[in-house]
């Protein structure tokens, strides 16, 4: 008997074998699958709520100004801060807006550098800083409560006073001055923002953040402040 | 006693392959349609066969649809190819895409519309009897079919949100002129599957879905 001979059985088996194969290679299907997937990071941006407001200048203004929904870039010259000006505050009010996918943490870090060398320059605690009234309005504007870490307007009463040792003029509220951000630290924050709405949506939190300075006898000089807004979603 | 074993197993191949026949003959397939392409995608892709006698496989990854994506829309064509030697419908049925959260990317945030319905080739079956409908609302192309709501939102004139069920989104007559087992390559008709996502400030996650495509008997119309 040959090795490989064809017995019935084993034709049969091929038989079978080969019809299995014939069936499944049919390549034909009534179903077919699309998966599908999409990822939403954490989103947050600042940039600029609008025009800087300066009062109370004696020459000085706004260099640079703010041009709402652009990168927050403002420059201000605020002036004279010597006794020559006669006006209470010089105040620059410069509007901030956040938006957010997620709850957010805006810090700031300030230097103050004087060409002064006494202590009578102006220094970070004669700079009051102090974030305002918060908005949160518009279509797709998620409402929430904020926390303001500031005191806000710096050159209210109730923030502020003549010391009456040294009888300089003293931001003496929480937060009210920028010697309490000479390192990064919190002034405000929050839930999220923006409901689920296109970028294109203009809206978003806004609030402005005030900067003032009382002229005084200070120290004859020129002083530049630099302050650094980073918004976060922890 | 070989002789018995023989037509024992003759008679069992003859019905297995009777059986086959009536399961599997040419009556209706759904296929890859050709390469799918996707447009505007942030770290996104789509993957899936370009030859039109493989299975419809596809994955889609439309990447980050946040404000971090600036492009105006994500969008993702999928070619499906049909084959039929009798009237058809093509069914859609969707899971996952049930987010709690309603800032998270939801069904109706997913633009979903069919188009571009053709020929795939010579073999293919023109009927004039009959015509292939596209079912409302998805005879559009979402990505030019966007508005905003009124809650800001951006909604198509067609979504995933439409889906219910298994939900018939196309019907037609007899797609193949050919009564061939085997799938070729100029034998049927494509249509576009069309998918869009326009980033938006959506609730920070990650989102999936799974659509099944169904190819079955449809109503019975002439050819």
């Amino acid at each position: 008997m040959p090795l490989y001979s064809i017995t019935p059985v084993r034709l049969s088996l091929l038989i079978i074998l080969l019809a299995v194969g014939a069936v499944s290679c049919l390549g034909q299907s009534t179903t077919g699958t699309v998966t599908m997937s999409a990822t939403v990071s954490k989103f947050v941006e600042i940039n600029s709520g609008g025009a800087v407001t300066l009062t109370g200048n004696s020459g000085g203004g706004v260099t640079t100004d703010g041009v709402a929904n652009s990168p927050l870039a403002v420059s201000i010259n605020l002036g004279e801060l010597g006794p020559s000006n006669t006006n209470s505050f010089v105040t620059a009010q410069v509007p901030l807006k956040l938006r957010s996918n997620a709850a957010y943490v805006l810090s700031m870090v300030a230097t103050v550098t004087s060409s002064g060398t006494t202590a009578s320059r102006i220094g970070a605690a004669d700079v009051g800083f102090g974030l305002g009234t918060i908005s949160r309005t518009g279509l797709g504007v998620n409402a929430g409560a904020d926390t303001n870490a500031t005191s806000g307007d710096p050159t209210l009463a109730a923030n502020g006073s003549v010391n009456g040792t040294t009888g300089r003029y003293e931001f003496t509220a929480v937060r009210s001055n920028l010697s309490a951000f000479s390192s990064s630290t919190t002034a405000l924050s929050g839930p999220i923002i923006m409901n689920a709405v296109p970028r294109s949506n203009a809206n978003g939190l806004t609030v402005p953040a005030f900067f003032a300075v009382k002229p005084q006898f200070f120290e004859n000089g020129t002083t530049t402040i630099s302050v650094t807004f980073t918004v976060t979603a922890p | 006693m070989q002789l018995r074993l023989f037509t024992f197993s003759f008679v069992i191949v003859v019905s297995f392959l009777a059986a086959a026949q009536t399961t599997s003959a040419q009556a209706l397939d759904i296929s890859s349609g050709g390469l799918p392409t996707i447009t505007g995608a942030v770290s996104g892709s789509v993957t899936g066969s370009g030859n039109v006698r493989n299975d419809l496989v596809v994955t889609i990854n439309f990447g980050e649809v946040s404000p971090l994506n600036t492009n105006s829309i994500v969008k993702v064509v999928v070619p499906i190819a049909l084959r039929s030697n009798q009237p058809y419908q093509v069914s859609v049925t969707m899971s996952g895409l049930s987010n709690a959260n309603a800032q998270a990317v939801q069904a109706s945030d997913v633009g979903f519309g069919v188009q571009n319905l053709q020929l795939l080739g010579g073999a293919g079956k023109v009927c004039t009897q009959s015509t292939h409908i596209v079912q409302a609302p998805f005879n559009n192309d979402p990505a030019f079919s966007t508005s905003i709501g009124a809650n800001g939102r951006v909604q198509y004139a067609s979504s995933l949100g439409n889906l219910s069920g298994s939900t018939v989104i196309l019907t037609g007559p007899q797609l193949s002129k050919n009564n061939n087992n085997n799938r070729q390559g100029s034998d049927g008709w494509t249509f576009d599957a069309i998918f869009t996502l326009t980033p938006q400030f959506f609730a920070p996650g990650v989102s999936s879905a799974t659509l099944i495509f169904t190819i079955s008997a449809g109503p019975n119309v002439p050819c």
